[in-house]
């Protein structure tokens, strides 16, 4: 946790700015306090990074609970502003997270759960360089294999995986790794003949579809790859075959239901 | 290859959404048992995912969704009982489409003709190396 801002100006120099805010509220004391602050923010953001959530997106939520905390603080209870900022901050990406990350709404544990077990698939995939099964996941974590399939199944439900998602420490989102319409492409349109669902379907889904149905990648290699979470891939996975199925179904008349 | 046929288990679900997440998390369950890895198992889920949306949109009232896990030493064989018109028509796209989808995520899938008039559909997953 920063103790004190990365800047130029000195404790005093701030705490004079404050009291300066606190009685005139003037915009451009406020900014010069943001940059002073700005260290902070990235810093809490990156914490959360690993998330799903686009750092620059958490950098602007962090910097909306700069703004509120430089807002609410009082200079003359002789308390540094870091001590209240960064709770103010954490909370702020906090609730971001719960209002925005979950589409359903899963029990703390079994989150907490999900979340472990996607390190630990992870962490064993890149130390193996295949994929585990459940039961060397349970002894990685020290869990039963019954909460280990819990686990595995709860994820599904936690996060709606976004395309826009960018990869831990990159700047590059799943979709631009995922690259553009590509002309091989085609022998998947061919060997299915489904030109007309395959053609209304997004070309990143296509390009997931390509990398497990035609390369024939496992989700582990797919998942290596893009960077991202083998979970990640298997809820891609499904959603872009989701959507497969949706198009056929709809294009051909056969009953369905979902 | 080794026939051991250690656990056997079967579940009859009505073919109701809700029922998907039971189908997952027991197909999860026994490719644990054969030594299965989750690439493995989600790739059977995928299949059955196929088959159970088969099952969703056939008629009839008295439909049910049956399934008979053979957990083998070396692989974990699935039985899908009496999907009525089995995979589905070759010529149509969503026939073709579901063929395509199976035959890539298992190592072998049958369809069997039943005395009820209609089909079993085995899927065959084998452990890696």
């Amino acid at each position: 946790m920063a103790k004190k801002p990365h800047t130029t100006l000195s404790r005093d120099e701030i705490n004079s700015l404050f009291l300066n805010y606190k009685d005139n509220r003037d915009s451009e004391i406020k900014n010069v306090l943001v940059g002073a602050y700005m260290d902070l923010v990235h810093s809490l953001a990156r914490r959360f990074v690993n998330r799903g959530e686009p750092l620059d997106d958490l950098v602007q939520v962090a910097s909306m609970g700069l703004l509120k905390a430089i807002d609410r603080f009082d200079p003359e209870r002789n308390v540094q502003f870091t001590t209240y900022a960064v709770p103010t901050i954490i909370g702020e990406l906090r609730r971001y997270f719960r209002d925005r990350s979950s589409a359903i709404r899963v029990p703390r544990g079994l989150r907490e759960r999900s979340y472990m077990l996607n390190t630990a698939i992870q962490k064993f995939s890149q130390e193996n360089g295949r994929s585990p099964n459940v039961s060397e996941i349970a002894s990685a974590l020290g869990i039963s294999e019954e909460d280990v399939i819990e686990g595995l199944e709860s994820n599904e439900a936690t996060m709606i995986a976004s395309l826009d998602t960018t990869s831990e420490g990159g700047d590059l989102s799943l979709l631009d790794m995922m690259g553009g319409e590509d002309k091989t492409l085609k022998l998947l349109d061919e060997r299915l003949s489904l030109a007309g669902a395959m053609s209304n379907l997004d070309s990143r889904e296509q390009n997931l579809l390509y990398l497990r149905f035609i390369e024939g990648l496992s989700q582990t290699e797919i998942a290596d790859r893009l960077n991202i979470s083998q979970m990640h891939v298997s809820r891609l996975l499904r959603r872009s075959l989701q959507s497969l199925r949706q198009n056929l179904t709809t294009s051909s008349r056969e009953p369905y239901t979902s | 290859m080794p026939e051991t046929i250690n656990d056997t288990v079967c579940i009859i679900v009505p073919p109701h959404q809700r029922m998907l997440k039971v189908v997952r998390l027991t197909t999860t369950a026994a490719a644990s048992q054969s030594g299965l890895n989750l690439d493995q198992a989600d790739d059977l889920n995928t299949a059955l995912d196929e088959l159970f949306r088969l099952s969703l949109s056939k008629s009839g009232s008295e439909r049910t969704f049956c399934l008979h896990y053979n957990i083998c030493s070396d692989r974990l064989e699935v039985l899908v009982e009496d999907i009525n018109a089995g995979i589905g028509d070759k010529t149509s796209k969503v026939g073709r489409y579901r063929r395509f989808i199976i035959d890539k995520v298992v190592d072998r899938f049958e369809e069997r003709s039943n005395t009820k008039g209609g089909f079993d559909i085995l899927l065959v997953k084998f452990m890696s190396d």
